[in-house]
């Protein structure tokens, strides 16, 4: 492990941190894309309305004021609902809204609305052919999703997800912001400490680099996979 | 109603109200001048930077395209904050630099945003024309050589043209995204929106009604954005779309 | 050697892609007002040459003189290039080219694109260019699309489009790549009736094709290119009428 003034450990920490959050708010980001997705296609107005409003909102303010509005409003609001259920109920819960908690879930719910615009477009970009035969051949719409159109789907989402994988790793660097110790924060406590920026941020830039590079690499090999029939890309 | 009237409509608003006071909504105007500043200024930069970056991008001299290649795959594989903090830091750490002239550059924070912001920018905007100058028809080249076009005036005349013109719905999002991502800048303790929003945060311990109001204000602004966007493109890809006569 | 008077002359042109040549020793010389069809089978090279005869493709050995002015090359070590490409650039707007794609510049109007070259190559006055470009519009029959871009055209209307593009250049030979290939069978005969008029009007013109008729009827000759060579040539009433190839006679057989 390289020394750095003896930050390396902690510097190594600070990534697993980073790659800890980026992995919970992506699960979290594929889930609420599928659904808001699914939404957005379904002949319910008001779903749809509701999807659209919250995939508008996000794209409209930055990331950085919905952290900052999760994690200084989310505790406010959490012990606002648990106060009225201790009194309504007799409940008492206590949840604690920390940066890790309100890191993840902002990223989770920013990049929900970007998945979902990619699963929508690739959901739409399915041949209705396609759908059409499993409907001739007797499967329910659960088997059809199931079946047919989640893997054809597949194919289509999967450059715009590992897109938005790229851009979603690089924006927990803001969790540092919020108090949140992965790897920037590190670097940016040892560069104020030591005064040599550039040892810090440095090593810090090759972490991201090689998270992206890596995640490259499995972007190509799941491409593969989901091409399986339609020939070379 | 007169601008009197209104400001006295405001007042009145404001007179019952111990958040969103005239000192406050200052601050907010103050940031909001400093955001538009700061992102236009680094756009306008970036931009121009990004055009020749882009051209050579393309260039068959390996030793220029791979260089260009190298800064945009730093510049976009990296966080924003990241090159921010080394813009920051990095020159204000350097032995010497306080007795310079170039101390009045680093001591201010909002030089070494705009240098973060503008190399940022530059990098994603020549990845985006370099991929619109690739994807210019072979056909059209073609026809150029053969009308006797130089290799300039090919690149001024025909490939640029249209290669700004199908940029243009991608450059836009990059407008909005350098928009969102200059909320970063109140971290190196910069008034804009964001630095403005968390101060009245702070100072109130109220959340919601600063982030939120703050959060209308960047939505104002992207969908500005947007919209003229929308209206360039309608204006400039009407070649793209068939027959609507 | 060189004579002033002939607009295009092509001696003993080679060109290999890889390991395979393409053309083995093409041979052309076209006086003026010379229409000169090249015809054969796809893979037989005839659009190579007429490529080769602009630069678009470097042929890897041959001359090819434009009124008398020979082409200069230079060996390098990647093979032949020519020595000055600005030598190039003026005899490629000297030769204008009308392509099977059309080939309009998507971003500019049908006015635009017959202007364009004039303007920027040629130095001529934005209004003179205009003036030109409108009247060469209307003799094509384009004159109310002058504003529309290409996208909004018939691909009849584009290949017109791009012959007055090409005219606008008043070129001394004019090159056809096939230049109704990629048209509906219904949108061919009105750029065959603008080609004649041009066949007509005298001016020169190389013209890659597959229409016999228009071959028969225009050229003043006719060559059948084979496997990079010319199998026969001369007049069509000897080619097309009288072939002597047992080749050319299967390759026209259908056309009977």
């Amino acid at each position: 492990m390289i020394d750095l003034h003896g930050y390396g450990p902690r510097l190594f920490e600070g990534a697993l941190l980073t790659f800890e959050v980026a992995v919970l708010s992506v699960i979290l980001a594929l889930l609420l894309g599928l659904v808001t997705a699914t939404a957005k296609l379904s002949r319910s107005r008001l779903l749809h309305a509701f999807a659209t409003l919250y995939t508008t909102v996000i794209r409209g303010v930055p990331d950085l004021v919905l952290m900052l509005l999760l994690f200084y409003g989310g505790q406010i609001g959490i012990n606002a609902f648990t106060d009225w259920l201790y009194d309504a109920f007799g409940i008492d819960i206590f949840i604690n809204i920390n940066a890790f908690v309100a890191g993840t879930i902002t990223i989770g719910i920013i990049f929900g609305a970007y998945m979902a615009e990619t699963f929508r477009g690739a959901f739409l970009a399915v041949d209705e052919g396609q759908l059409e035969a499993a409907r001739a051949y007797g499967m329910n719409s659960w088997k059809i999703f199931k079946r047919v159109h989640f893997p054809q789907m597949m194919r289509h989402a999967l450059p715009g997800l590992g897109n938005n994988w790229m851009v979603l790793l690089k924006t927990t660097a803001l969790v540092s912001i919020i108090g949140l110790a992965d790897m920037v924060k590190i670097a940016d406590e040892a560069t104020k400490a030591e005064h040599a920026p550039f040892l810090f941020m440095l090593p810090v830039a090759v972490g991201y680099l090689a998270i992206a590079s890596v995640s490259e690499l499995f972007f190509k090999w799941l491409t593969k996979r989901y091409n399986v029939g339609f020939g070379e890309t | 109603m007169s601008v009197e009237q209104l400001l006295q409509t405001i007042a009145g608003y404001l007179n019952g109200n111990d958040i969103f006071t005239v000192n406050t909504l200052g601050m907010y105007w103050d940031g909001f001048v400093n955001t538009v500043q700061l992102v236009f200024i680094s756009l306008l930069i970036g931009l121009a930077l990004a055009v020749p970056l882009a051209i050579g991008r393309g260039s068959p001299l390996k030793l220029v395209s791979k260089s260009i290649w190298l800064y945009t795959y730093i510049f976009r594989g990296t966080p924003l904050l990241i090159q921010l903090y080394l813009a920051y830091y990095g020159f204000a750490f350097v032995p010497g630099i306080q007795d310079s002239w170039l101390w009045f550059f680093v001591q201010d924070p909002l030089y070494p945003a705009l240098f973060a912001f503008t190399l940022n920018t530059a990098a994603y905007t020549t990845e985006i024309f370099h991929g619109a100058i690739k994807s210019t028809a072979k056909g059209e080249i073609e026809a150029a050589r053969a009308f006797g076009m130089s290799k300039a005036m090919m690149m001024r005349r025909i490939i640029l043209p249209s290669a700004f013109r199908r940029a243009l719905p991608a450059y836009g999002n990059e407008v909005i995204f350098m928009l969102h991502a200059s909320a970063i800048a109140s971290v190196v303790t910069i008034m804009d929106l964001t630095g403005a929003a968390y101060y009245v945060y702070s100072r109130f311990y109220a959340p919601f009604p600063a982030f939120i109001f703050v959060a209308f204000i960047y939505m104002a602004l992207s969908f500005s954005i947007q919209g003229f966007f929308r209206h360039l493109e309608k204006r400039l890809l009407v070649h793209l779309k068939p027959n609507n006569r | 050697m060189a004579d002033k008077a002939i607009p295009l002359e092509i001696n003993d042109l080679h060109k290999r892609f890889g390991d395979n040549p393409v053309l083995k020793g093409l041979s052309l010389k076209a006086h003026k007002g010379d229409v000169i069809t090249l015809i054969g089978a796809s893979g037989s090279g005839k659009s190579t040459f007429l490529r080769c005869m602009n630069l678009l493709e470097l042929p890897d050995a041959g001359e090819i003189i434009v009124h008398g002015d020979p082409i200069l090359f230079k060996q390098t070590r990647q093979g032949r290039e020519p020595a000055n490409w600005k030598q190039v650039e003026l005899i490629r707007s000297r030769l204008s080219m009308v392509f099977q794609n059309f080939n309009l510049w998507a971003h500019m109007t049908l006015l635009q694109n017959v202007v364009e070259a004039p303007i920027h190559v040629l130095g001529i006055s934005k209004e003179e260019a205009r003036e030109r470009g409108m009247a060469l519009l209307g003799r094509v029959g384009l004159a109310e699309r002058a504003n529309y871009y290409p996208a909004q055209l018939s691909g009849g209307q584009q290949q017109r489009g791009a012959i007055a593009r090409a005219l606008a250049m008043e070129p001394e030979v004019m090159l056809f790549d096939e230049p109704t290939s990629a048209l509906d069978p219904e949108l061919v005969g009105d750029v065959l009736r603008v080609m004649r008029e041009l066949a007509d009007e005298g001016r020169t013109m190389v013209v890659v094709t597959h229409e016999m008729d228009f071959a028969r009827d225009v050229s003043s000759q006719v060559m059948y290119l084979h496997q990079g060579l010319v199998e026969e040539a001369g007049p069509p009433s000897e080619v097309l009428l009288n072939p002597q190839s047992p080749r050319l006679k299967q390759f026209l057989a259908p056309n009977r």
